[in-house]
């Protein structure tokens, strides 16, 4: 039966349907969405509609102290939240010219490597669920999750660890840990064999995959793509190795690329550079014990710390892409402005806008999931 | 905030009189225990609490043992999750998607945020107790609260379903005036929603004192008719 208030509209004869794609959708990346306009199954607009995770950080974060600031900041990117610490210690390092020990740049490396790889697990288990594969999703879950096993052996926390602060990190690693590290390491590696038959090389994924969503080189650069999925269109750009930060000029890894720009080899570039992070983690535990002194540089009371004034940018490589933090101090006990530079702000909308035209509409999903954008990220 | 608080409030429930039929107070128990035996979660990640819901779904924590499972349309979902902060945008949503599920529903409020606002308790865009909105059954603090935490309140959840202790979605309609008035302070004295409250609280003949008051004269003084394919919100 028809409510009361019923009225019937009348629309202009079109073969164009309107759908909203999200924020409850099963298909879409946390809580975000798309106004795509579909004709029979092919995507002929879509928009972005974004602002569901706002909380307002940038204004959020001039009201706190500068070491409040680091419990605020790793929510912003909420997979992937270490590279959000260490780049805004990074910043108020350069800011406060506080000199980092050398067993602290060590420690922020190892940290960093372990969030990319737990970033990837939890993105390709995602990407599988999209195109009908659900056991990638529960394994890839699942070996996560004895990562952030490890993070909270080491911080205490299993998610959020604000462990790092500006001057280095807080604590020394417990006892026996490196020894528990290496072995959670073997592991993973013996898992990715059973990965490569189950998903990478899969056929159903690899015919789904191919040829959705290509980024040719030039539009890349022009749409500021950043990441891994600038490396999957076959630029070897990686900010850890053209603009090195803590100590990764002395470390040896490849830059793996891709050719061809689409889904397929997007996945792909993030599964070889889930075997380059654990080579430099390895790396990290042969060196580790031989790195004395401190880990930390102590700084004055946090309470009623002043920052000299001034400014400083600092980018660090996330496993989503590049990520900076430009950080303004008129002098003050708190910062007088915060500018961060996310780079799923670019890949969730301006891309995604141009890429998902064309799409059939299943593969909007998987587009968006190919690009690993972080929607709290994006709203901020 | 506009009226009073509720969060002592009882609801305001008729005691379940035992039936002289022995075989229909046994078919109460049964149903009231299948209920608590296959829920069904709304597939919404609200927030950052969204990923612990993966780790306790999945192959370690594995939630489908206790027949919960991901559900993607809200007609068919008896749980709505409020995983973390919500923004006024979204809150917006939850309101629509609560209204939207069918009776008996069951709402859980995690991460801190939920409770008082949590960490952005000075934050401009999110609002701040989830509970002057629409009603909440249970909370899980923490910030976020762990795969485990969340399989305990669910487990506690379930507890409450089976001994029919669950019935915080009577309090909306018995207390609608209030939870309206709350929303209307947020999104303006326009605001309204494609579903008939009232008319459902008299359907299921939960209409009490509080269900009509100035916020719901207000409603009907703004209603106009839904323009189905825009609806602006």
């Amino acid at each position: 039966m028809r409510p009361e208030n019923y009225q019937a509209v009348n629309h202009p004869p079109s073969n164009e349907y309107e759908l909203n794609f999200g924020p409850n959708h099963p298909g879409i990346e946390g809580n975000y969405a798309l106004k795509v306009k579909l004709q029979g199954d092919t995507v002929v607009e879509a928009r972005a509609d974004a602002g569901y995770l706002h909380r307002g950080f940038e204004k959020l974060m001039e009201d706190r102290l500068w070491i409040q600031n680091i419990s605020l900041v790793p929510r912003i990117c909420v997979p992937d939240p270490v590279p959000m610490e260490v780049c805004y210690s990074l910043a108020v390092e350069e800011l406060a010219g506080l000199e980092l020990p050398e067993r602290a740049q060590w420690l922020r490396v190892l940290q960093l490597e372990l969030s990319r790889i737990a970033a990837h697990l939890f993105y390709f288990g995602g990407h599988a669920a999209t195109t009908g594969m659900y056991t990638p999703m529960y394994w890839g879950v699942a070996d996560r999750d004895l990562l952030l096993d490890l993070f909270e052996e080491l911080t205490g926390g299993r998610v959020y660890s604000i462990y790092n602060m500006p001057g280095g990190v807080r604590q020394d690693i417990p006892r026996g840990f490196l020894q528990r590290l290496s072995d959670t390491l073997d592991y993973i590696e013996g898992r990715l064999k059973d990965y490569d038959n189950l998903f990478f090389t899969n056929q159903i994924f690899v015919k789904r995959a191919k040829g959705i969503g290509i980024i040719s080189q030039e539009q890349a650069l022009e749409w500021s793509v950043t990441g891994p999925n600038l490396r999957a269109c076959g630029l070897e750009f990686d900010v850890r190795r053209d603009d090195p930060y803590l100590i990764y000029d002395q470390l040896k890894f490849d830059i793996p690329t891709e050719h061809g720009g689409d889904a397929w080899a997007r996945t792909l570039v993030r599964r070889l550079e889930m075997v380059e992070s654990i080579s430099i983690i390895r790396q990290v535990i042969k060196a580790l014990p031989d790195i004395k002194g401190p880990v930390r540089t102590p700084i004055p009371n946090p309470l009623a710390w002043r920052v000299p004034a001034g400014d400083s940018y600092a980018r660090v490589e996330s496993s989503k892409g590049e990520l900076a933090y430009y950080v303004v101090s008129n002098g003050g006990d708190k910062p007088y402005r915060v500018h961060i530079r996310g780079p799923s702000a670019m890949h969730a909308v301006q891309v995604l806008e141009k890429l998902a035209v064309g799409c059939r509409v299943e593969d909007v999903a998987q587009t968006m999931f190919s690009l690993d954008a972080c929607p709290p990220e994006v709203d901020r | 905030m506009s009226n009073t608080d509720l969060s002592n409030i009882e609801v305001n429930q008729k005691p379940v009189a035992k039936r002289s039929n022995p075989f229909a107070n046994v078919f109460n128990e049964l149903v009231s225990f299948c209920r608590s035996r296959s829920m069904f979660m709304l597939h919404y990640c609200t927030g950052c609490g969204a990923i612990e819901l993966p780790p306790a779904m999945t192959s370690r924590f594995d939630m489908e043992r206790l027949g919960i499972q991901p559900m993607v349309t809200p007609r068919q979902a008896d749980i709505l999750l409020i995983t973390g902060y919500v923004s006024i945008k979204t809150l917006k949503r939850v309101i629509l998607t609560y209204e939207q599920m069918g009776a008996p529903k069951y709402v859980i409020g995690i991460c801190s945020c939920t409770v008082n606002g949590g960490m952005y308790w000075q934050s401009y865009a999110t609002a701040k107790k989830l509970d002057e909105y629409i009603p909440v059954d249970l909370y899980i603090a923490g910030c976020m609260p762990r795969p485990e935490a969340v399989i305990e309140g669910l487990q506690q959840l379930m507890a409450k379903i089976k001994t029919d202790e669950a019935n915080s979605w009577k309090k909306y309609y018995e207390h609608y005036d209030y939870y309206l008035g709350n929303q209307q302070h947020l999104f303006g004295n326009n605001w309204q929603t494609p579903t008939d409250i009232i008319g459902e609280a008299k359907t299921y003949q939960l209409e009490g004192p509080n269900t009509l008051g100035e916020h719901t004269k207000i409603l009907e003084s703004v209603q106009r008719p839904l323009e189905p394919l825009e609806m602006k919100l």
